[in-house]
């Protein structure tokens, strides 16, 4: 090739590489990232020894969420979420916590279809991520029967909304992987079947009251197999409701919460140890157990906001063994929602089925700030 | 016979006119859906989002919204990114032939930033986006409205176009009356909550002195609330413009200290009282003002 030849070739690797570079600013994802950062102390430790005494404060960054979202074409977008998750942040390992495609528009009967990895449209709580909880620790209900991860799996999501007027009304279903459940009861498949898949579904509705005053309600239901090892089955069904009051642009009340109710059969419950009966044969138990969780959040100046939590859960595993606790919680948020600190006190009982009644007290104080844009909150 | 006849004819006739479908519209503000309510007059359903007394800056998306726009055929906004919230709520609504219009495509747009940065506050980066507040754009936003609406609906073109002249006509006159009554108050200043006057002062030919919130969309801090008492204090500042949804209670130090006086002025119809229309709010808004500066 001549020096001219070579000139050419690379004013046209050039032209194509801005040219793609620029097709590229255009249509660059949104990127925002949103560090959580803790300092807490609890009395749980020293209970063991008899003693009631709080830990030295210690300093834990939770997670740190980066986001990327964006429009693929005019009738879809994508989401990706990736995550570093504490407390020992140093050694962590990046994680995918979501990963999904949305179809918008374009499909029969306006249908908005998701597929990847997600977390599923059950109950309220499960689809908002923990910074934008108003208070700093997950609920009872959500640990307990869906683990740290809650309802988060690879899927395919279709949603339609129903003829019903003004009234807006939404039914969701899922056809999930199914192995959230039996990862949070540590009960991870081993064996080389393959297992049935998940479902889970969610209808809601939404309904203006009064100029300044919204309520939303929705039932869910999710089942699956929850022990992968024998194959048993379960069923969560859910309330949930969310009532939001703002008479000032300054000033607003939410009120939420969420009633879940657990069928299954078992014969091990988490990490699997067996049941056994009175006599120590094995045995195969069916359970109904359940857990709540309300809260208020008074948002009463521009920056500030104060609220309170009530927890009620057994364990998916048994009516006998269960938590009961509330927290209240204080919240600044003093530029819009760049910059939020959190303040919470909880009080934890935990009764234990033929142990001791632990009540752990806990008081944290978490930083949340988000670099990059940030969406408009949906209700 | 024969009038059974004529009546057959009658109704044959009124049979053979085609029906008029009314075109559904939805706005994000209360002052685009007054424009559209003008040009389309009974041919048109208009209903907004935000109410006047609301930031249409903040608005939290609702389903009720998306139940809105689900069956408007067309969708007027502000545009520049008044309204972030908009395209989760166009998205929400599922609603596959709506037409989003952008208003402020032909604005001449004032305050354009050279730099983005969170450190400038909430900027909005395609410039300031309160133009509706300056009469003289009206007839801009009303061209856009018109074309939509004639696009929507061709059979009503000429009805449209009419509808929407004959406002600009007596929004003109209006004009003129509002800017004598300001001429003797040209280069008096006020202060703003926020810097949705840009296009009103510009047009009315007063300076924005200084804000009471220190950077867009950051609340006043105590410094920065000392600093502009005392601007309004040297340059003998009369008027401090807020809008009904902002906080009354720094301003109202600023006035205080500084011997001026808070307006509650509107800049969107519904925002007040006396706004219940444009040219109402619009009325409402230059004789407040002139009222404080004499």
């Amino acid at each position: 090739m001549t020096s001219q030849a070579q000139r050419a070739l690379a004013v046209l690797l050039l032209c194509a590489a801005t040219g793609a570079a620029r097709a590229q600013t255009s249509s660059n994802p949104e990127i925002s990232v949103i560090p959580r950062l803790l300092i807490f102390t609890d009395d749980g430790a020293t209970l063991d020894q008899g003693k009631r005494k709080f830990s030295r404060p210690e300093f834990q960054f939770q997670e740190i969420e980066a986001v990327f979202a964006g429009y693929l074409n005019p009738y879809a977008r994508a989401d990706v979420v990736m995550a570093l998750s504490g407390p020992d942040i140093e050694a962590a390992s990046l994680g995918l916590e979501e990963a999904y495609l949305t179809v918008l528009r374009g499909l029969p009967l306006d249908l908005n279809v998701r597929a990847g990895k997600y977390r599923a449209e059950f109950g309220k709580l499960n689809m908002m991520h923990p910074h934008q909880w108003p208070f700093i620790t997950q609920p009872a209900v959500q640990a307990r029967f869906f683990g740290e991860e809650t309802l988060n799996d690879l899927g395919i999501s279709a949603s339609v909304i129903l003829p019903t007027g003004d009234v807006y009304s939404r039914l969701t279903v899922d056809l999930l992987r199914g192995l959230s459940i039996p990862n949070a009861a540590g009960l991870e498949d081993t064996t080389d079947e393959s297992q049935p898949y998940a479902a889970s579904g969610r209808l809601m509705g939404f309904f203006p009251v009064g100029d300044d005053a919204d309520l939303e309600a929705g039932v869910s239901a999710y089942t699956g197999v929850h022990d992968p090892y024998t194959g048993d089955n379960f069923w969560y069904w859910n309330a949930d409701f969310k009532y939001r009051y703002r008479p000032s642009s300054y000033t607003s009340l939410v009120v939420q919460g969420e009633y879940l109710f657990n069928t299954r059969e078992a014969v091990q419950g988490p990490d699997l140890v067996p049941f056994v009966d009175d006599r120590g044969n094995p045995e195969r138990r069916s359970i109904t157990s359940g857990g709540l969780y309300l809260y208020a959040d008074w948002q009463f100046l521009k920056v500030f906001s104060a609220g309170g939590r009530f927890d009620w859960s057994q364990s998916p595993y048994s009516t006998d063994d269960a938590a009961t606790g509330f927290s209240v919680f204080f919240g600044y948020y003093p530029v819009e929602e760049t910059i939020g600190l959190r303040l919470e006190y909880q009080h934890m009982r935990t009764d234990v089925p033929g142990g001791e009644a632990r009540a752990v007290n806990f008081i944290g104080l978490q930083t949340v700030f988000s670099l990059g844009p940030h969406k408009a909150h949906p209700f | 016979m024969r009038r059974t006849l004529t009546f057959i004819l009658i109704v044959l006739a009124a049979m053979s006119v085609p029906a008029r479908a009314t075109v559904n519209v939805v706005t994000t503000t209360p002052d685009l859906a007054d424009f559209v309510r003008i040009a389309g007059g009974d041919l048109v359903k208009v209903d907004n989002i935000v109410r006047g007394d609301q930031n249409p800056h903040y608005i939290e998306v609702k389903p009720s919204y998306m139940v809105k726009v689900r069956s408007a055929r067309l969708f007027f906004m502000v545009g520049m990114d008044l309204e972030k919230w908009a395209q989760q709520v166009i998205d929400g609504s599922r609603n596959s032939s709506l037409e989003v219009v952008d208003l402020s495509r032909n604005i001449t747009k004032l305050e354009v930033p050279t730099r983005l940065d969170a450190s400038e506050g909430d900027v909005h980066r395609f410039g300031n986006p309160h133009y509706w507040l300056d009469p003289r754009n009206v007839p801009v936003i009303m061209d856009e409205i018109v074309a939509a609406l004639s696009q929507a609906s061709p059979a009503d073109a000429a009805t449209f176009k009419a509808n929407a002249a004959a406002y600009v006509k007596a929004l003109e006159a209006k004009t003129r009356e509002w800017e004598a009554l300001m001429k003797p108050l040209q280069g008096r200043q006020v202060i703003t909550f926020h810097r949705s006057w840009t296009y009103f002062a510009a047009w009315l030919n007063i300076v924005v002195a200084g804000q009471v919130e220190p950077k867009p969309g950051v609340p006043p801090s105590p410094s920065h609330t000392a600093a502009v008492i005392d601007l309004a204090r040297k340059g003998g500042i009369k008027a401090i413009l807020v809008e009904p949804f902002y906080d009354m209670t720094a301003a109202e130090q600023i006035a205080k200290a500084a011997g001026a006086k808070v307006l509650r002025v509107s800049t969107s119809v519904g925002g007040v009282e006396q706004a219940r229309d444009y040219l109402s709010m619009m009325d409402y808004n230059v004789r407040t003002v002139a009222a404080a500066l004499k």
